[in-house]
C-alpha cells in the first residue's frame, strides 16, 4: 500500500496508469535506475547543504527515491526530475520543521543544552582543514564552505530556487513545478538569491 | 556599476558556484556513494513491486478507510434510526406486522380492507379500551 506524506502527493498518484506489460516494466526500471543514478549525488549534496547533516541528507534522498519509485514510476520519465525534487524539497522542509519543534521543546526544558543542529554548534566551520596539502584544493574547499554557509543563510525558497536552477540545471518551468509555485515566483526568488549571494561572497570571490 | 558589469558578476558567481558544487559532488566519499546505491536499489525494488500490484491496491490509504467509515456511519444510522426519528420501537414493529398481515391477505377477496372500512368504530373503541388499562 503506498504511503503519502501529503495530500497533494496522494492526489497526484491517482493519475497512475494501469500496470504495464513485463517488457515495458523492465524498460521502465532501467530508465528509472539511470535517472536515479544520475541525480542521486547532486540530490544528496543539495540536501546536505540544506540540512548540514550527511545522515539526515541520506535519509531524505532515500525517502524521495522510494516515493518516486512507488508512486510515480509509471509517469513519463520527462516528469521525474521535477517530481523527484519536489518530493526531496518537501522532505527537507519536513525535517527542518521537526528540528525547529525539537529545538523549541529542548530550549523549554530546564537544564537542556542547545540543539547540536544549530549553526554555531557545527565544529567544521571553526576547525582548520588539515586534509589536502595542495593549496588549490584547500582554497576550493574553503570556497565551497563559504558558499554553503551563504546558501544556508538564504531564506529556504531562495535557496531552493538557486540550487535547482543553478546546480541541477532545471529551467524556470521545471523549477516552478519542483517548488510548487509560479514561474514568476521562481524568477523573483532566484534573482534575490543571486543578489544576496553576491553581497555575501562578492569580496571573497 | 553598469548593467553589463552587473550581468558579468552575476554570471561569474553562477559559474563559480556551479563548478564548486559539482566538484564537491565528484568528491563524495565511498561510504556515501555506497549508501546512495543501496537506496537506489531499494527504490527500484519498490517500483517493481508496485508495478506488480493491481490498480485498486494502489489507491491511497485513506480511500478504503473513508469507505469503511461511511459504511459504519450508514449502518449506525439504519440501526438507530435517522436523526430526529424515534428508531424502531416495539410499537412500530407491531404496526409493521399488522400492516404486513393486512397486505398479505387474499387479494381477490379484499376482505381485509373491507373489514377495516366497516368496523372503524369498533377498532377505535378497542384501541381506547386497551390504552385505558385493565378495568378495576
Amino acid at each position: 500500500m503506498p504511503h503519502f506524506d501529503t495530500l497533494p502527493d496522494a492526489w497526484l498518484a491517482w493519475d497512475v496508469p494501469a500496470p504495464a506489460a513485463k517488457g515495458a516494466v523492465l524498460e521502465q526500471t532501467r530508465e528509472l535506475d539511470k535517472f536515479l543514478a544520475e541525480v542521486e549525488r547532486r540530490a544528496f549534496r543539495m540536501a546536505q547543504v540544506a540540512l548540514r547533516d550527511p545522515d539526515d541528507a541520506l535519509d531524505v534522498v532515500q525517502d524521495a527515491m522510494l516515493k518516486l519509485a512507488r508512486n510515480y514510476a509509471a509517469k513519463p520519465s520527462a516528469e521525474w526530475r521535477p517530481l523527484f525534487y519536489r518530493i526531496l524539497e518537501n522532505g527537507i522542509r519536513d525535517l527542518q520543521r521537526r528540528r525547529t519543534v525539537r529545538r523549541k521543546f529542548m530550549a523549554w526544558l530546564p537544564g537542556s543544552k542547545e540543539d547540536p543542529d544549530s549553526e554555531a554548534q557545527d565544529p567544521l566551520d571553526n576547525v582548520a582543514d588539515g586534509g589536502p596539502d595542495a593549496p588549490e584544493l584547500l582554497m576550493q574547499d574553503q570556497a565551497m564552505r563559504k558558499l554553503e554557509a551563504s546558501l544556508r543563510a538564504l531564506p529556504a525558497r531562495q535557496r531552493e530556487a538557486f540550487m535547482l536552477r543553478n546546480f541541477e540545471g532545471l529551467d524556470v518551468a521545471g523549477t516552478a513545478q519542483a517548488m510548487g509555485c509560479s514561474e514568476g515566483s521562481v524568477k523573483t526568488h532566484y534573482s534575490r538569491a543571486v543578489h544576496s549571494l553576491r553581497e555575501q561572497l562578492g569580496e571573497v570571490w | 556599476m553598469t548593467e553589463h558589469t552587473q550581468e558579468a558578476v552575476r554570471s561569474a558567481l553562477e559559474d563559480r558556484s556551479r563548478a564548486l558544487f559539482h566538484e564537491s559532488v565528484d568528491g563524495l566519499d565511498l561510504r556515501v556513494r555506497s549508501r546512495l546505491t543501496q537506496a537506489r536499489h531499494a527504490a527500484l525494488d519498490a517500483a517493481a513491486a508496485a508495478s506488480r500490484r493491481p490498480w485498486f491496491s494502489r489507491m491511497p490509504l485513506w480511500t478504503p478507510a473513508a469507505g469503511v467509515a461511511a459504511a459504519a456511519l450508514l449502518g449506525a444510522a439504519l440501526w438507530l434510526g435517522l436523526p430526529g426519528g424515534h428508531g424502531i420501537t416495539a410499537d412500530n414493529q407491531s404496526s409493521l406486522e399488522d400492516l404486513d398481515i393486512v397486505a398479505s391477505s387474499d387479494e381477490g377477496s379484499g376482505d381485509a380492507i373491507e373489514m377495516l372500512q366497516n368496523d372503524l368504530d369498533f377498532y377505535d373503541f378497542a384501541d381506547k379500551a386497551t390504552n385505558s388499562g385493565p378495568a378495576a
